[in-house]
């Protein structure tokens, strides 16, 4: 029995095979989609995107030339130059949605899909997979590459534009990133972060115990 | 209309009924009579039947997004200084500039993203708390389907905003041309953070509770 967290219709839950899913049949809501070999897909997607990070965030996306006169920018120099124009709170929300978010995301991922991949998750494992669904929405990597390009066409006819390396390494980024949380199997991490964690916990309060009775030996 | 809405209150036992309640977290179904449990077994998260005083809390997002709709389309949005002189658009006035150009397909894209979708948005959310209001009964499955598409739209509002911060790290040729962000940035950027948020604290299962007449306190 499972019950569905849109609309709270009771059901008669069978797990999916992987690749198909099982979806409420009141309200549409998708309830499970499992992903074969979820954890090392996204593990090495995340740790892709981790890569590609540092070079797409600050390495020059565009160079203009107009008139013989050129000047770049990256996606940091961008946000900053926002903040520095005195629009503090919308710079801050373009770093956040642009870069802190997608960042953290990322590293997450990639540290929850490690612990668990080791069989190591733990109760901190739970706090990163918790912040990390919080998170998610707010990342907004693939409207910023639709700004890219709506900007590019926008400065056509006014500039030459010349794509650099951090151009390049964006539209890596953008893809490991969405792909890595489209093979993101939800449920599967929570119960394997869960089963990991009760595991470590009950080791512990076992090891606790022992420690106790050597200290007082009935 | 009329066989679907028959279906619809034939349907079984809600998990209410039954004494299970999901996490709004991780979707963890746990059984009502644990409690007092007020933490889900699996990820620590409070634990609740429904999200609490959810439809308060999107009512006031949602008027404060409406507030901020405003100056947001009438404020200038960007600012464009050539050979010293500077030049103040709109939202409007940008989307007007590539219908001129020619660029149609541009031009629709930000008037999609711009101004449609947040209206869109906005009314959306107003039109579902309002039909929790009246218990309407019909369109549950629509309404929530229009509720998800208003989730998943959300965050491409900021395109416009994206723009802006790329044209202003890019176009900066000194006293020939420089690109700024103007007054109406942040209450763009204010509408798109609370309609965002506005969603986020809406609990769905509201609209069925209050469109099959099992809205009776879930406290
Ligand atoms: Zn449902
Ligand atoms: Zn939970």
């Amino acid at each position: 029995m499972t019950v569905c967290p849109d609309c709270d219709l009771l059901l008669e839950a069978q797990m999916p095979h992987p690749g198909e899913k099982l979806v409420c049949p009141r309200c549409g809501c998708t309830l499970l989609a499992p992903v074969e070999n979820s954890v090392e897909k996204t593990m090495v997607l995340s740790l892709t995107g981790l890569i590609l990070f540092p070079p797409a965030i600050f390495l020059p996306l565009l160079t203009l030339d107009i008139l013989g006169l050129e000047s770049s920018g990256s996606i940091f120099t961008s946000a900053k130059a926002m903040v520095a124009s005195g629009f503090v709170f919308t710079g801050i929300a373009v770093f956040f949605t642009s870069m802190v978010i997608p960042f953290i995301k990322l590293l997450l991922l990639f540290l929850v899909s490690m612990q668990i991949s080791l069989g190591k998750a733990n109760g901190a494992t739970t706090l990163m997979f918790k912040a990390y669904k919080k998170m998610d929405e707010w990342g907004m990597l693939e409207v910023y590459m639709i700004g890219i390009l709506v900007t590019i066409i926008k400065l056509l006819h006014m500039a030459k534009i010349e794509y650099d390396v951090g151009f390049f390494c964006f539209i890596g980024l953008m893809g490991a990133t969405i792909l890595s949380s489209s093979f993101l199997d939800e449920n599967l991490y929570w119960e394997s972060i869960f089963s990991q964690a009760s595991a470590s916990k009950t080791a512990c309060q076992k090891a606790a115990d022992k420690g106790e009775k050597a200290v007082h030996p009935a | 209309m009329n066989s679907k809405n028959r279906t619809e209150t034939e349907v079984p036992v809600t998990g209410l009924e039954a004494g299970l309640m999901v996490c709004h977290e991780c979707k963890k179904v746990v059984a009502l009579d644990d409690r007092p449990l007020n933490n889900c077994p699996r990820c620590g998260s409070p634990i609740h039947p429904r999200k609490p005083d959810s439809v308060i809390k999107s009512w006031a997002l949602v008027l404060t997004s409406l507030i901020l709709l405003f100056p947001a389309n009438i404020l200038p949005i960007m600012k464009v200084e050539y050979m010293g002189a500077s030049e103040y658009s709109t939202i409007m006035d940008g989307i007007i500039y590539f219908f001129k150009e020619g660029s149609y397909g541009i031009g629709i894209v930000i008037l999609v993203a711009s101004v449609l979708v947040p209206v869109f948005k906005i009314l959306g959310i107003m039109m579902i708390l309002v039909s929790i209001h009246f218990r309407i009964e019909s369109w549950l499955s629509h309404k929530t389907l229009m509720f998800r598409f208003i989730k998943f739209i959300g965050r491409w509002s900021m395109l416009d905003i994206f723009v802006i911060a790329l044209l202003t790290g890019l176009v900066d040729f000194g006293f020939l041309t420089t690109i700024a962000a103007a007054p109406a940035a942040p209450f763009f950027c204010g509408v798109v953070i609370t309609t965002m948020l506005a969603a986020e604290v809406f609990d769905t299962r509201l609209l069925w509770d209050a469109g099959t007449g099992k809205d009776h306190d879930h406290s």
